[in-house]
């Protein structure tokens, strides 16, 4: 059979595979916005326990292997009597992770943010939550979109290590077919393609995204 | 004490850690007065002008805005005061800060809408109003980096005055401006004073100062050492201290001949004389 028989033979495992890897990227950014979010406030709040935590969490959980996040969600909770499944072991590495890059995404984009813009917006009487409504956050946000962005690119490829704990995704299609066919090359080209398509595609729409949020903006 | 004082500054001492910036500075502001603060650069008068606004905290002495007063050395003013006394006093920066994510329009709807809850087509017609008293009003839509530095500064005296403030702080309000731009920023605010806005400026502009404010206060190693007339003071000082810098500002190539023009004001006289 020539290669783009077999492609088209498994297009459609792959496709079920993508739809998995997709679904794990959407939970675990979730998760990975969530707890990015706790973070800076924490180490930036004036509870001093609670920027301590904050800290040590991020300088630990950056510094640790994604691989070895994935196993301790899998296997050593399941020790411990956590047993979560696959798919949400996945999700919680991966989101564990990602909050730590996100946190530090989001705390850079607020400290861009120029004192003076803080000074006028109180100077006009402004509450401290409307200056963080309409002054602060609308140009921090726009400081963390390119590192954001990247940092989701990323996530979508790391999430091809779930493979290893029996996740249905895109990468274990990949690998299952390789092994059906004796055909590794072709198998995991063809992965590499669909990954990188994605890729493109989404990177593709960030970009116009963050463009636009530019131009209106100028 | 007359009635119609808006700005009663008593005593006012600020330090930063063990450095004492100013000390002791006390001084009244009257309605429809125009007082220019001027001295040397690090005398402290950016610090003092922001203290009343409290945008700096201070350590001792008072200082009341109409009925709001903000003590220092104690705790932090109550949200209440500071709020108050913040819709009630402008402020125009030496570096704009204008808002970049919004138009020059919506720089200036934003102050009313969210300290005051003013209707966005009210705060419009407002904005556009006060844009185009100073000429803005083709500009309105541009967003500040599409925006000249003098026009900033216009779009972020008109967000002030968007408040309608009991009085306007300026500090420095040209001092970052190329050359050709002052004039039109020295216009508006004479315009403010010919209105009879109270004004307490910050500035380098001698020429200016002599002839819009009534007031000049001069300002140096963290006291003040002259305050008076501003004629009086800016042609016959009599404090020692800002006869020499006076003679810097004003004269800086003769001072210059003394090998004593090296003050960071020195230059800033010869952009002083406007229209």
């Amino acid at each position: 059979m020539s290669t783009l028989q077999l492609w088209g033979q498994y297009l459609p495992q792959f496709l079920a595979g993508l739809v998995v890897s997709l679904q794990l990227t959407g939970a675990a950014l979730v998760l990975a916005l969530a707890l990015g979010t706790l973070l800076v406030l924490a180490r930036t709040g004036r509870i001093r326990i609670l920027a301590a935590i904050a800290t040590g969490y991020v300088e630990v959980f950056r510094a640790v292997p994604v691989l070895v996040l994935l196993f301790t969600a899998y296997y050593s909770l399941a020790q411990l009597g956590l047993r979560l499944p696959g798919f949400w072991a996945g999700v919680v590495a991966l989101g564990a992770f990602y909050g730590t890059l996100y946190g530090e995404d989001m705390r850079s984009g607020l400290q861009s943010v120029d004192p003076g813009q803080r000074e006028a917006a109180v100077a006009l009487g402004l509450s401290n939550g409307a200056v963080m409504r309409r002054v602060v956050l609308p140009q921090a946000f726009l400081a963390f979109l390119p590192p954001g962005t990247n940092e989701l690119s990323n996530l979508i490829k790391d999430t091809s290590l779930v493979l290893t704990i029996g996740v249905t995704d895109l990468m274990f299609q990949a690998n299952a077919a390789a092994a059906a066919t004796f055909q590794p090359m072709d198998m995991f080209l063809l992965a590499g393609l669909v990954y990188f398509a994605f890729y493109i595609l989404l990177s593709r729409i960030l970009a116009r995204w963050e463009l636009n949020v530019q131009r209106r903006r100028s | 004490m007359s009635s119609d004082v808006v700005v009663d500054i008593q005593g006012l001492t600020k330090r930063f850690g063990p450095r004492t910036v100013f000390e002791d500075i006390s001084f009244q502001v009257h309605r429809s007065e125009v007082v220019a603060v001027i001295g040397p650069s690090g005398a402290g008068k950016s610090t003092f002008i922001r203290c009343i606004n409290y945008l700096h905290p201070f350590e001792a002495g008072r200082i009341r805005v109409l009925d709001h007063e903000l003590v220092g050395g104690g705790g932090p003013p109550s949200k209440a005061t500071l709020r108050q006394i913040r819709m009630q006093v402008g402020m125009a920066f030496q570096t704009f800060n204008l808002f970049p994510h919004l138009t020059a329009l919506g720089n200036v709807m934003l102050g009313p809408m969210e300290t005051k809850r003013v209707p966005a087509s009210e705060a419009r017609d407002k904005a556009m109003a006060l844009l185009t008293s100073v000429g803005l009003a083709d500009r309105a839509e541009a967003y500040p980096r599409r925006l000249s530095g003098g026009e900033q500064q216009r779009v972020a005296i008109c967000r002030a005055l968007a408040m309608d403030p009991e009085v306007m702080l300026f500090d420095e309000p040209t001092s970052m401006l190329d050359p050709e731009m002052v004039g039109e920023v020295l216009g508006t605010i004479r315009g403010l004073a010919a209105q009879g806005m109270t004004l307490i400026l910050v500035t380098h502009e001698m020429q200016f100062a002599k002839e819009v404010a009534d007031t000049v206060v001069v300002m140096a190693d963290g006291r003040v050492v002259e305050t008076g007339p501003a004629r009086d003071v800016l042609e016959h000082p009599t404090s020692e201290r800002s006869r020499t810098f006076l003679t810097r500002v004003l004269k800086p190539l003769e001072a210059a001949g003394d090998g004593q023009a090296s003050g960071p004001g020195a230059t800033t006289a010869l952009g002083g004389d406007h229209p």
